[in-house]
């Protein structure tokens, strides 16, 4: 299926990613790279393979889009010091994959520092008359951001269900959040108040196998 | 020594003579060997545990701490420590007791830990926090006995094992100590008795039998209503119940869920016009409402309490002298301990009556009557060694002292549940408490447990310690939200936009899940009251009071206990077998006869399966009478083995009964002409490949993980009030569960969740009996129509959950609404419209 933004064509895909094709740009959003072993600092031992899930599905969207740019829109590492803490086998992954394409790194509020892994680290990107930047705002045309995790819950006749989520209202558009150790946030709780026209909103699910444009007035609110 | 005289004088002056099984107990603890004492309520029990102790401290007064004392309940402990003052004071000895719970003031706790006094009553989570600090050992050094109050109730689930684990603890602190266990009847008096004898190897542990209580007088109430197909409101019997509470001083009405009290609660209101206090108790109201209810009570102001299981175990709530089961059953052993709280005397018999909601549960009453009159009970199996909670415990000992591996290792066998534990797992799940235990060793830098040179592992750093005592003990609850009343904000559907009413009175706590499903507007009973549903608002759910009398969304009404395998088969015997059915109700007899007329019934031994069409669809119907969790999960398998069959099936839905499977393939005709044989469909190899397939797309087991993760301290215990970041920060429990499932489906945690799912949620043992069971020996008898035993089931069908693609559904359906939306279709009618379930 196709996206249409800001007279732009989008292709939306399963793992999260946003396909520009005519700019042969891939757009991911908060990989949050390193999160679980950030935890295991604290205490917290969570299973070390959040990143490695995370890059599989680069590699898999960019063997399949074949995309010459990526661009990440913010917080590609859980926290600053993330580049240290890849282990070596991951740290071999990603620089493959930064030989692949040209990379543009947004900075993030997790992730403000720069690095020196590869590619260009900014804190915004105008293209194409589209400013691409982490952290939402309203009242700019033609922004592609990250940082909310967005998510919709539904109902429709006596079933619901909740998943991550491409939104937009033609002159914001949000990218759910890619890595593989991140939650989300249900598009109708307060972090989104203000930022949508909820006329004009459209919003595509993420399912098992396939994307679903839903009807917004099936959205429900909650966690 | 013999008793002490200032107590044998004690009993003289209140006119009584210590009861047999008491004076029993002190002869074991004189011969010094450990006990089991096997009574029914009310047989003074308490004190026959304490007698000893009492005896001891009188012949030889001492300092320090003497006796454990370990209830699965915090009340109990306190209700305990209560009657336990007054004879002693009476007596004049000289013996200090003491509680320890949640509710105790630090500094008490900090100076209990300096100078205990000699009995100590309290609870096996505090037991385990006592014990992970440094000074225990000191503590406990002189400790002579562990009396376990109600252990039946603690072995067979993980409280049990951290409980094992602790007492293990303690026998190598102070190995002249003594146990003994109380418990009420139990199936397999033996496994108790061998519990409590592996931590002490070296005394001799005995089975004592108390007199049993006098039989207690039960019945099935026998209504002029029509005994409804299916449901579980019990409604046409509330005018009923109504009238036998007016002929008791105080009833007790038990119930299987929350939402049953609330229901039954609410319709003994509407129709009390005498204005009789009826009260409604149920873990979800606060606490301080709880309170005031047990106060009333015992206060003897209250002629009638709704309660679910919250009012199940041990304190003697005054004068009691009805107690009904509304709804099923279940067990027989649940049933015996609900009815020993009528009459808390054993000399004179206690009153119980049985009101089943719907027909089969006429059966299973009948069956749970036969089963307490001969004193049956169901065999439950003491929990079995989880590591979840093995990694708690190795993380609570390393706080107290630096773990020796191979004598710890010693001692972790000396608890019952692990006994036959083997070195490499004991090593993972040390491996696990320090650094995740992953193949991958990422975290070594980061262990929370240091070798030292003398090569044991002490914990890296005290905010760990502090860390695990936040998160200690085993229950964890579903993950619940305050429930708060405002003022509505209009009855408009549509948009959630406009500020909702804030600052109500929290009605109490309830299931996240449950709201999660919820649309602004919808109806529920809670807190006594039908509410609309207004929204979420941070993590309170609004809600606002409702004029509808009949709630929009019925809450799952079948009860989290699934039936019995002994009342399962006594169920089975009474459906098999015509000449008994003169003790069921006409009704229910009729209905039997009309099964065999135009069916037949199932058999004793083998199981029957129903083939039947009905609208454009058909039905397979099963009867397995194995609970409700294994039928559904032969249905989850079934509908996969169905599917690669191609009979499309579409849904299924299971009942504590039966099983009912629809599908767009016609399964009469398909069996006929040998395209789909149901000795292959129903062959144990589903539990294989297709169990583990399907294991690891289930919710269930994400659910289950979830427990374990925190249980072992993978992850932290959300704790009220401090959930205040977003849920895009906090990392899920489910989304660890994918990436470790993907990466490492052996770690230790992965295989603690298989083991769990298969013994709670799925009843894989049970499915595995039954398929063994069944092999080659199905009836199956097509028909042209729906059966009378089918009927119930597919009642059932909208009011419990369906299982089948609901998931995507939801997405597909709200996508086709867009698809009319955008071909300019009427979009007004679905505008609000929502199926009603009810």
């Amino acid at each position: 299926m196709l996206l249409t933004f800001a007279g732009q064509t989008f292709e939306p895909l399963l793992s999260g990613a946003l396909f520009w094709r005519v700019e042969s740009i891939l757009l991911v959003a908060d990989l949050h790279f390193e999160k679980f072993s950030s935890y295991a600092r604290r205490g917290q031992m969570l299973p070390p393979y959040d990143t490695s899930l995370t890059l599989r599905r680069l590699e898999r969207d960019l063997d399949q889009t074949r995309a010459e740019r990526v661009v990440a829109l913010g917080d590609s590492f859980h926290r600053d010091y993330g580049p240290d803490t890849l282990l070596d086998a991951d740290r071999l992954r990603l620089m493959a994959l930064l030989g692949k394409s040209h990379w543009t790194w947004i900075s993030g509020n997790h992730d403000r520092a720069p690095h020196a892994l590869g590619g260009v680290c900014v804190d915004v990107l105008e293209h194409r008359g589209l400013t691409l930047t982490h952290e939402p705002r309203r009242g700019t045309r033609g922004m592609v951001a990250g940082h909310l995790h967005p998510a919709a819950a539904i109902h429709a006749n006596g079933r619901g269900t909740r998943r991550p989520c491409f939104v937009h209202d033609g002159r914001l558009l949000l990218l759910p959040a890619y890595g593989a150790g991140t939650g989300s946030l249900n598009i109708l709780s307060p972090p989104f108040h203000g930022l949508f026209d909820y006329r004009t909103m459209e919003v595509t699910m993420i399912g098992q196998n396939r994307l679903y444009p839903v009807s917004t007035k099936r959205l429900v609110g909650g966690i | 020594m013999p008793l002490h005289p200032r107590i044998a004088d004690w009993f003289a002056s209140k006119g009584w003579s210590p009861r047999p099984h008491q004076l029993a107990v002190l002869d074991s603890f004189e011969r010094d060997a450990q006990a089991l004492l096997i009574a029914p309520t009310g047989a003074g029990k308490t004190l026959a545990g304490f007698l000893p102790t009492l005896n001891d401290l009188t012949h030889t007064p001492r300092e320090g701490l003497h006796t454990l004392y370990i209830s699965p309940l915090k009340a109990l402990a306190v209700d305990v420590a209560r009657n336990l003052d007054a004879p002693i004071l009476e007596m004049g000895l000289p013996v200090t007791v003491e509680t320890r719970t949640g509710d105790t003031p630090a500094a008490r706790r900090t100076r209990q830990r300096r100078i205990p006094p000699n009995i100590l009553m309290t609870t096996p989570e505090q037991l385990a926090l006592l014990l992970s600090h440094g000074d225990s050992a000191t503590m406990f050094a002189g400790l002579r006995r562990i009396v376990l109050d109600e252990l039946h109730s603690m072995v067979t689930n993980k409280r049990g094992e951290l409980l094992s684990l602790d007492v293990a603890r303690l026998a190598s602190y102070a190995p002249a100590l003594r146990i003994t266990a109380l418990s009420a009847t139990v199936a397999r008096p033996d496994l108790l008795r061998d519990w409590i004898a592996t931590p002490l190897p070296d005394a001799t542990t005995e089975l004592l039998l108390g007199a049993a209580g006098a039989k207690p007088n039960l019945s099935i109430l026998a209504s002029g209503q029509h005994v409804p197909w299916a449901g579980h409101s019990t409604l046409y019997a509330v005018p009923e119940l109504y009238e036998i509470i007016k002929q008791h001083r105080t009833t007790l009405l038990f119930v299987n869920t929350r939402s049953q009290a609330e229901m039954l609660f609410q319709n003994l209101w509407r129709i009390n016009d005498d204005g009789l206090a009826i009260a409604l108790h149920h873990g979800s109201l606060a606490v301080e409402q709880r309170r005031k209810v047990e106060n009333a009570m015992v206060a003897g102001k209250l002629q009638a309490v709704v309660c679910t299981s919250t009012l199940d175990l041990g304190i003697d709530w005054g004068d009691v002298d009805l107690v009904v089961q509304v709804g099923a059953p279940k067990g027989a052993s649940r049933m015996l301990q609900r009815i020993g709280r009528s009459n808390h005397r054993m000399d004179e018999p206690s009153k119980a009556i049985f009101v089943p909601s719907n027909r089969f549960e006429v059966l299973e009453c009948e069956a749970a009557l036969e089963a307490v009159e001969i004193g049956a009970q169901d065999s439950e199996q003491p929990s079995l060694g989880g590591l979840d909670v093995l990694a708690q415990h190795t993380l609570g000992m390393a706080c107290a002292e630096p773990i020796a591996p191979l004598a710890f290792y010693d001692e972790v066998r000396r608890a019952w549940p692990y006994r036959d534990l083997d070195w490499e797992t004991f090593e993972r799940v040390l491996d696990f408490a320090s650094t995740g235990g992953y193949a991958l060793r990422a975290y070594e830098r980061y262990a929370k447990l240091r070798k030292t040179p003398e090569g044991t592992l002490r914990i890296a750093s005290p905010y760990y310690a502090q860390q695990y005592r936040l998160n200690v003990g085993t229950i964890i609850e579903d993950p619940t939200v305050k429930v708060r009343l405002v003022r509505a904000r209009g009855n408009k559907t549509g948009q959630a936009t406009g500020p909702i009413g804030r600052g109500g009175r929290v009605l109490g706590e309830i299931e996240e899940y449950f709201i999660d499903q919820l649309v602004k507007g919808d109806t529920f009973v809670f807190g006594s009251e039908v509410v609309a549903y207004e929204g979420m608002v941070e993590t309170e759910a609004y809600v606002s009071r409702s004029n509808a009398t009949d709630p929009k969304i019925p809450s799952y009404m079948g009860g989290k206990f699934p039936l019995s395998t002994y009342l399962a088969d006594g169920v089975r015997k009474l459906l098999s077998d015509p000449d008994h059915w003169r003790v069921l109700p006409e009704q229910v007899a009729d209905w039997l006869r009309l099964q065999h007329d135009v069916s037949v019934l199932p058999p004793p031994n083998s199981m029957l399966v129903e083939t039947f069409p009905r609208g454009t669809q058909n039905y397979m119907v099963c009867y397995p009478f194995e609970g409700r969790l294994a039928h559904q999960t032969l249905g989850m398998l079934l509908t996969r083995r169905l599917e690669r069959a191609r009979v499309r099936p579409l849904g299924f839905v299971a009942s504590d009964y039966s099983l009912a499977i629809w599908a767009l393939g016609d399964f009469s005709g398909l069996i006929r002409t040998g395209r789909l044989s149901l000795d292959e469909l129903f062959d144990e190899d589903m539990l294989g490949d297709d169990l583990e397939s399907w294991l690891h797309e289930s919710q269930l087991m994400r659910r289950t993980f979830r427990n374990a993760a925190i249980i072992s301290g993978l992850i932290e215990r959300r704790h009220p009030g401090k959930e205040k970041t977003g849920r895009q920060v906090t990392v899920s429990s489910d989304v660890i569960y994918d990436v470790l499932y993907e990466h490492e489906p052996d770690h230790i945690l992965i295989q603690a969740t298989r083991r769990d799912a298969a013994r709670g949620l799925l009843d894989i043992e049970r499915l595995g009996g039954l398929l063994k069971r069944i092999r080659h020996n199905i009836t199956h008898k097509p028909l042209d129509r729906i059966s009378p035993l089918a009927v119930p089931v597919l009642l059932d069908i909208g009011k419990t959950p369906i299982f089948g693609e609901a998931r995507e559904g939801a997405m597909a359906d709200a996508a086709e609404e867009l698809l009319r939306e955008a071909l300019g279709q009427g979009e007004g009618a679905e505008r609000g419209k929502r199926r009603v379930v009810n």
